[in-house]
């Protein structure tokens, strides 16, 4: 019975997508003048188990974009390669073909297929072109040199074609040094030659398999005639003779002939799978061509064109191009053809020592699993620590414990019209369990805590992107990251903090040459800081750009025909940025500036509980603040009486509660009460006649509660304060609807149901002209 | 077309919980009774029509009440121990009914229904899916989802105007 995969599918890709999260941040964080080796092998690792994944659930083209990352990042980490800042941005890019690859698999837009195919290209460009590296190459493999005596008889019609004993003594020149004792002609068809190698007999005999039959070569050890020196001087002659007719053949050679050869050859992954060596070739063809008319030394590749793709080829190129760079003389040897130092460019990393090589070649396999073994003792310890869990079961624990909460409240609360000294084992009792629950709901909330670094870790590839599309020069800093928020609002901060940032780079931070102008380093900083200060946690981006200017604000906002005056604050200028369709670019870009920015992040922010404050100094930057509730599921709040009912008030919008005295309150348009409270005329709203509880009563006789909505201050009326709580926030809409002026409800201590104002909307119910009676 | 069919999803097992508002005795369909308890003052709903109590809290869970018995002005509202809440599971909605009483569990079978006659009264026939006879009673077999997910009851959202 086969097991059904897609059961796992959910799991892979959330797996897969914090691979490629990991390997984003990592990638960001690398130092790509000296790279920590850790790093790279823990982007390898990612990249690594998303190839092993995708290749389980058969999302091949996953695994074939992983493939080719793989690729380059084990040699990397191998320190075959160095890292260049455009190997980051490839894998930077293959990374978010990954995720669009992930997305499609989740029933999102299909990745563009060209784009893949650029992508794989490009890594594998990066793969083969090393310059630095050919130079870096370290010393001959051990071993002697060994003399032999190479002959064979070459098929008549092949022996009489320069070209290919041309080609085929370039095969044996890379691994050996070469002297030629006979050319095949039409009168003896067979070709002698004394070679000098570090190469087995079976190396060699690989080098010609492409021309001869294997068992029409006979090798037989040689002493030498003369000094190694001298052999490569003759050697370099053959050479040069070869590469002549070479050029006359790839005139006429038929161009799909050359291509597969090239494909496999410039790949040097070990046996690439077909697919990805095709796709290879259409990216390579011009480029392929062009080399083609200006390196003959790269002819070599051309013979391979009859090998199949599975036939392994790494074991002949690998060694092959070893040498041909390893050997001191090697390049000597070629000095005189035309493209000699290309080649050497274009040749992919010789092995650093012959026991890697040999491991390469048969042992691919060996070679792999040995690698997959190590990962999963180094992935082992980190999954071990931490398990996945649906967000449902922990949302049904925290509701448990809620209930838990109340049921504990409601003993501790029968339990205190019990006689202390009778009942005190009882009543001890109930104070351990009221300190239990409170732990357990405490670390229960906790499992919904989520650090803020996963919003931050977004960012750094944000402002990387943005930055370089504007010109300008920015460094992203973040404190704090460890600062832990609700699942919940984490997702529902992410984009209003990335509309943030964004607006930061392209309003806020200034080209490099403004800011040199203006004496302030060309490199702008951009720095995302989150803190507990109280209930809330707050998160602050701050940038030193140019900060808001007064002047332009406010000459918007009046051609926008707002109402403003000089006389404004600072601070309500600044607000003025928030006020729906605003927006002081001078240009709209694709990055920001279609004047729903700012409005839209403040919605949101408040819509989730928070709210936003934003400080500037023209000249020297802009911080914005953003204030959170810890959970969208618990609530601070100030539980109120109105007429013989409970109701919860948001400790956010409250400003101050007071007693008014008669003196305070005024009337306007007769009905209207108006409360003057610290210099300002607050309308009074009345709770109770909001709530349908009848008339308002003395405003001496209650409390009158300072709040702020978005409309403005207000003053609610409300019979008496009850006290302070964390209520657990529950859905009236569940089982219900809507109620207008109550944003949900909640349970107290004695599990009765009290509702909880949405302080906004009864505002806006209180001083709507008709209202709710 | 006097009689509707049954709501879709579970078929009517043909076994009816009754209860009683005034003299009149309802049935409803027992499988969407989850449980029976006895009333407890519910938080009042400002905004909210005479008939909707208000909410309470069933085990964390918020619950609106609606008393039947003003809906279709049948028996006094009074409130004591013996006044009883019928929690209905509607749909994936939870919702209580005031009735005065609940009798019995019996056994309609939907032949033993005759339609309801058509005339104005404040329970629409719509939502009644016919008469059953047991012994000399009637019992006014009600569509219960139905009614409750209706317009006039406003317990949801499309009601909310």
């Amino acid at each position: 019975m086969s097991i059904d995969m897609s059961q796992f599918y959910q799991v892979f890709f959330e797996e897969a997508s914090e691979h490629l999260a990991n390997m984003e941040t990592m990638l960001l964080n690398l130092d790509v003048g000296a790279p920590s080796l850790e790093d790279l092998n823990a982007i390898f690792r990612a990249a690594h188990s998303i190839k092993g994944g995708s290749g389980t659930f058969g999302f091949t083209d996953m695994t074939q974009v992983t493939h080719v990352l793989e690729t380059l990042l084990d040699r990397l980490r191998k320190e075959e390669l160095k890292l260049r800042p455009e190997m980051v941005d490839a894998f930077l890019a293959a990374g978010d073909v990954l995720r669009t690859q992930l997305e499609h698999h989740q029933g999102g837009p299909e990745a563009d297929p060209e784009e893949i195919r650029a992508v794989c290209a490009r890594l594998d460009e990066l793969g083969v072109d090393r310059p630095e590296a050919a130079q870096a190459e370290p010393a001959t493999p051990p071993g002697q040199p060994r003399h032999l005596r190479l002959s064979c008889v070459l098929p008549a019609d092949l022996a009489l074609d320069a070209s290919v004993v041309g080609n085929l003594l370039d095969a044996l020149a890379e691994v050996a040094a070469v002297k030629v004792l006979h050319r095949p002609d039409a009168a003896d068809p067979a070709l002698d030659l004394t070679l000098t190698t570090l190469r087995s007999d079976g190396e060699l005999r690989d080098s010609l398999a492409f021309f001869v039959a294997a068992e029409s070569v006979s090798l037989s050890a040689h002493a030498p005639e003369e000094q190694a020196w001298g052999l490569f001087e003759d050697a370099a002659e053959p050479a040069q003779a070869a590469a002549d007719p070479g050029f006359g053949l790839f005139d006429e050679t038929p161009a799909p002939a050359t291509d597969p050869g090239f494909g496999l050859f410039e790949d040097d992954a070990p046996a690439p799978p077909p697919a990805q060596g095709f796709k290879r070739e259409d990216e390579d063809q011009d480029g392929g061509y062009g080399l083609f008319e200006d390196a003959p030394g790269r002819r070599e590749n051309l013979p391979h064109r009859d090998v199949a793709p599975g036939e392994a080829p790494a074991a002949i190129e690998g060694p092959g191009y070893g040498l041909f760079v390893q050997a001191p003389n090697g390049s000597g040897l070629f000095e005189g053809a035309p493209g000699a130092e290309r080649m050497k460019a274009e040749a992919p990393a010789p092995e650093k020592s012959p026991g890697r090589r040999i491991s390469d070649q048969p042992g691919v396999e060996t070679a792999k699993a040995g690698r997959r073994d190590n990962d999963k003792t180094l992935t082992a310890t980190s999954t071990d620590t931490s398990i996945r869990v649906s967000v449902e079961k922990v949302d049904q624990l925290i509701n448990l414990v809620g209930e838990l909460v109340i049921t504990q409240a409601m003993i501790a609360d029968a339990a205190g019209y019990l006689d202390p000294a009778q009942a005190e084992k009882l009543l001890s009792g109930i104070d351990l369990l009221s300190r239990n629950t409170r732990d357990l709901q405490e670390s229960v909330m906790s499992i919904r805590m989520l650090p803020m670094s996963m919003v931050f870790s977004r960012f750094p590839r944000v402002v990387r992107d943005l930055a370089g599309k504007l010109g300008k020069q920015v460094e992203m800093k973040t404190v704090g990251e460890n600062t832990e928020l609700d699942k919940g609002l984490i997702e529902k901060i992410t984009d209003p903090l990335t509309h943030l940032v964004r607006n930061s780079l392209d309003h806020g931070i200034e080209t490099p040459e403004k800011r040199v102008a203006a004496g302030k380093n060309p490199k702008g900083t951009i720095t995302l800081k989150a803190s507990h200060q109280g209930g809330n946690v707050v998160i602050e981006v701050i940038d030193d750009g140019g900060g808001l200017n007064r002047e332009r604000i406010l000459a918007k906002a009046r051609e926008k025909g707002m109402n403003v005056s000089d006389a404004m604050s600072d601070g309500e200028v600044w607000l003025l940025i928030m006020a729906p369709g605003f927006s002081t670019a001078e240009q709209i870009t694709d990055v920001s500036g279609r004047g729903v920015g700012m409005d839209v992040v403040k919605k949101n922010i408040e819509g989730i509980g928070g709210r936003v404050e934003l400080e500037s100094i023209t000249g020297h930057g802009t911080r914005i603040v953003i204030r959170l509730p810890l959970t969208l599921a618990i609530l601070d709040g100030m539980s109120v009486g109105v007429g013989g009912e409970t109701f919860i008030v948001p400790l956010t919008a409250i400003v101050e509660s007071l007693q008014p005295g008669q003196e305070a309150v005024k009337t306007m348009a007769g009905d209207s009460r108006v409360i003057h409270i610290r210099g300002e005329y607050l309308p009074v709203i009345s709770l109770a006649e909001v709530f349908g509880q009848g008339q308002a009563g003395d405003l001496t006789q209650g409390i009158v509660m300072v709040v702020e909505a978005e409309e403005g201050k207000a003053a609610l009326h409300v019979d008496e304060l009850l006290g302070q709580h964390q209520v657990v926030i529950k859905s009236l809409e569940a089982n219900y609807r809507k109620v207008p002026g109550i944003s949900g409800a909640t349970i107290m201590g004695d599990g009765c149901v009290a509702l909880i104002l949405d302080v906004a909307a009864v505002t806006r119910l209180g001083l709507r002209p008709g209202r709710t009676q | 077309m006097t009689t509707t069919e049954p709501s879709a999803g579970i078929v009517s097992s043909g076994e009816y919980l009754t209860f009683t508002l005034g003299a009149e005795e309802y049935g409803i369909d027992i499988l969407k009774v989850q449980e029976i308890r006895g009333y407890e003052n519910p938080t009042r709903i400002a905004g909210s029509p005479p008939f909707i109590k208000g909410v309470i809290n069933l085990r964390g869970v918020i619950v609106p009440i609606v008393d039947l018995r003003i809906k279709f002005k049948l028996g006094d509202p009074v409130y004591d121990q013996f006044t009883v809440v019928i929690i209905l599971n509607i749909g994936r909605r939870v919702v209580g009914v005031v009735v005065d009483s609940v009798s019995d569990v019996i056994q309609l079978s939907s032949d033993s229904l005759r339609p309801a006659p058509e005339f104005g009264s404040s329970l629409d026939t719509r939502y009644i899916l016919g008469l059953g006879t047991l012994d000399d009673r009637m019992i006014i077999a009600v569509d219960i989802e139905q009614l409750m997910s209706g317009q006039e009851m406003a317990l949801v959202e499309a009601a909310a105007s």
